[in-house]
């Protein structure tokens, strides 16, 4: 009974490995961090000119270990269950801390809506036939990489959302520059789609192939994964009802798209089978109202379910 | 060179444009828009009646008073007359051999006086690392200063030009005679007759009780210095006023650490000292790296003809964070200072091993002992 959608671009929730930002610590306070497990990008630093010192580190350690009976638990097992420590890789570390600073300190609400796939699989299905059997100009495109241009249509048409909250002013981007979550072995990268309302369908899913496929080999260029407008985190592979995503970062919002199901839909007096898929948009609530997100949730439905809009 | 200095003070407070009001002041209470009133009094006039938001205590201490050891300022000393001596004494006798007794007893000892410094702890210098007492000791002995440890002193005889000091050692009682006796059996705060009571200004064994801003138990009244509490060093009372003002300015600032404040004592040789000493660090849980280097093996030192002294390190076997340094020979107190920056700064022994010091300097041993901690010392 179940459809799942294909996707090219399988993924959990968005993490843009930047690099680390200079942490002013002092060496003392960076051994002790490293010692303790204690990642020094969480810890205000109460030093000269807002160093981590020695005691803000013994201080989150003594906070971390207070809040989390289990941590000390798992540094010295008490039962004969045995563990291990697998040392954080700095992808984890980068994941840890984004994601820690993105709830931390984004207000998050979050917004779902059910989308009709079947017009889309449909236009798929009647544009991958278009494709050569092989050589450059094959191609075949995915559900996922038709989700990435509707994403970029709805926020032209919906611009509020295509933006990012600084502290003076709401910066507003011009192009939407789609970052689409890539799950790896050991966490997960968010390669970017430049500029996807302007490109075709078949440009976008060779792209994100490439993105995707490079992204495996760790072989991003930085400017391919840093910067980003909006991202898409799509589970529907694995078969998920509906979740929700982390905002990344200084992007305002991120779409959440799980699994396609043929289900009963009631339209008019009328039941037929339609194949639904659920799709919540993570909000950072300073950015962007709940109104808004609702626009532009109906936007990128209307497109989605009314497809001819993505080859024009 | 003391009224040079201090007239500098005077000038600079001119300068700055701060009045200075000489006499004694006294809390007196609050106004109704709660400034705080201070009365200023000289010479048995009417007092001057001073108002302020802000009131910073520096009162400073004076020297202990025993019973039967009571400085009269002619026979029997405390450190104030014995820094301007009328005539040399030819037999001396110290009691108390913290810092103050120790500078005295060595200072008189190199001006040629027979010198005695009589300790009740087992130790001389009891604050500092025992490592460096046993060597001040010898040094001393060698200079020919006689020092008796864990000794007690019973009350003084004076007849008209000498002292009786009857000095006990376990259970034999001897009695030492003296042309002067200096009394330097540690300091009390100043805490008499400036309106304390009545406050909420805390004070425990005659130090003002403040918190790590220097704030008292009463809003708008701070204590700095000796009057606040240990350590009895005039650069933590310095340091502390600016810091109290700092913070009533609303600027930020970081507590005083007494574990980053630098002791000296003006002996010879010298001894400076910061942080743990080995057995502090022990007793607060520390595993230990300890590392020496004695200055015979520095050949700045040597040619200076100062070869006696140590310079030792205590490193935390952990994190490498440098608890303590201790040492004594020539120069030590103007070399201090780089171990100080390195705990304030909070370097690890390998920032440190990692510094080039320059050749030819004593200051080079205070590189090799920190190398030595860590079983690296080149020249040793």
């Amino acid at each position: 009974m179940t459809a799942s959608v294909p996707a090219s671009a399988p993924a959990t929730t968005p993490q843009v490995a930047r690099p680390t930002n200079r942490i002013v610590a002092s060496p003392l306070a960076r051994r002790i961090a490293a010692s303790k497990g204690v990642d020094l990008a969480s810890i205000k630093g109460t030093g000269p000119h807002g160093r981590i010192v020695k005691r803000d580190v013994e201080a989150a350690e003594s906070k971390a270990s207070a809040s989390l009976p289990s941590h000390a638990q798992a540094a010295a097992p008490v039962s004969g269950g045995g563990s291990r420590s697998v040392p954080h890789t700095t992808m984890r570390k980068v994941i840890a801390r984004r994601l820690s600073e993105s709830k931390a300190t984004i207000p998050h609400f979050y917004v779902s809506m059910d989308v009709e796939l079947d017009a889309l699989i449909a236009l798929r299905a009647q544009l991958n036939a278009l494709s050569s059997d092989e050589g450059q100009d094959s191609f075949k495109l995915s559900v996922n990489d038709m989700l990435i241009k509707a994403a970029a249509l709805a926020l032209k048409q919906v611009p509020e959302v295509n933006a990012s909250f600084t502290e003076d002013a709401m910066i507003l981007h011009d192009d939407a520059d789609i970052s689409v979550a890539v799950s790896l072995d050991d966490g997960l990268i968010t390669p970017i789609v430049r500029a996807a309302e302007r490109k075709s369908l078949k440009q976008i899913s060779q792209e994100a192939k490439s993105l995707v496929s490079r992204a495996r080999a760790g072989k991003l260029k930085p400017e391919e994964f840093q910067g980003g407008t909006f991202s898409i985190s799509n589970m529907g592979m694995f078969g998920v009802k509906e979740f929700a995503a982390i905002v990344n970062p200084p992007q305002a919002a991120i779409l959440a798209i799980a699994a396609g199901k043929r289900q009963p839909v009631v339209s008019g007096d009328e039941i037929r089978i339609a194949t639904v898929m659920t799709v919540t948009l993570s909000v950072d609530h300073r950015a962007v109202d709940g109104a808004t997100a609702a626009k532009w949730l109906s936007a990128f439905r209307s497109i989605v379910q009314s497809p001819l809009a993505l080859v024009l | 060179m003391s009224k040079q200095l201090s007239s500098g003070v005077a000038h600079l407070l001119k300068k700055a444009k701060v009045p200075v009001f000489n006499g004694y002041g006294k809390l007196d209470g609050t106004q109704a828009n709660g400034r705080r009133k201070v009365l200023v009094s000289q010479d048995g006039a009417a007092p001057t009646t001073l108002t302020a938001q802000h009131v910073i205590l520096a009162t400073g201490a004076r020297a202990r008073v025993l019973p039967g050891l009571e400085p009269d300022g002619k026979l029997i000393w405390s450190y104030k007359e014995a820094l301007v001596p009328e005539d040399m004494p030819k037999r001396l006798v110290v009691i108390g051999s913290g810092a103050i007794g120790t500078e005295f007893a060595s200072f008189y000892r190199n001006m040629g006086a027979d010198v005695t410094l009589v300790e009740v702890a087992q130790r001389i210098l009891p604050v500092e690392d025992e490592e460096i007492s046993q060597l001040a000791r010898k040094a001393f002995e060698k200079q020919g200063i006689r020092i008796l440890t864990g000794a007690q002193v019973g009350t003084l005889q004076k007849t008209a030009t000498e002292v009786h000091i009857p000095v006990t050692l376990g259970d034999k009682t001897e009695t030492l005679v003296a042309d002067r006796v200096i009394s330097a059996v540690g300091i009390v705060g100043n805490v008499e007759n400036i309106g304390l009571e009545g406050t909420k200004i805390q004070v425990d064994r005659t130090h003002v009780v403040t918190d790590s801003l220097c704030r008292t138990g009463e809003p708008g009244v701070y204590a700095i210095g000796d009057l606040a509490g240990a350590p009895w060093l005039a650069h933590k009372a310095s340091h502390e006023a600016v810091m109290c003002v700092e913070a009533i300015a609303g600027k930020t600032v970081h507590p005083i650490d007494p574990t980053k404040v630098p002791g000296c004592t003006y002996c010879r040789p010298q001894i400076a000292s910061v942080g743990y000493t080995e057995a502090k660090a022990k007793e607060a849980g520390y595993k230990v790296r300890v590392g020496r280097f004695p200055l015979i093996a520095n050949g700045k030192a040597l040619a200076m003809g100062e070869p006696d002294g140590l310079i030792k390190t205590v490193f935390d076997a952990q994190t490498g964070e440098l608890l303590g340094a201790h040492m004594i020979g020539a120069e030590v107190t103007e070399m201090i200072q780089g171990y100080v920056i390195a705990r304030t700064g909070e370097l690890t022994e390998a920032e440190l091993a990692e510094t080039i010091f320059p050749h030819p300097t004593i200051s080079e041993s205070m590189h090799e002992a920190v190398l030595a901690a860590y079983d690296g010392a080149l020249h040793f």
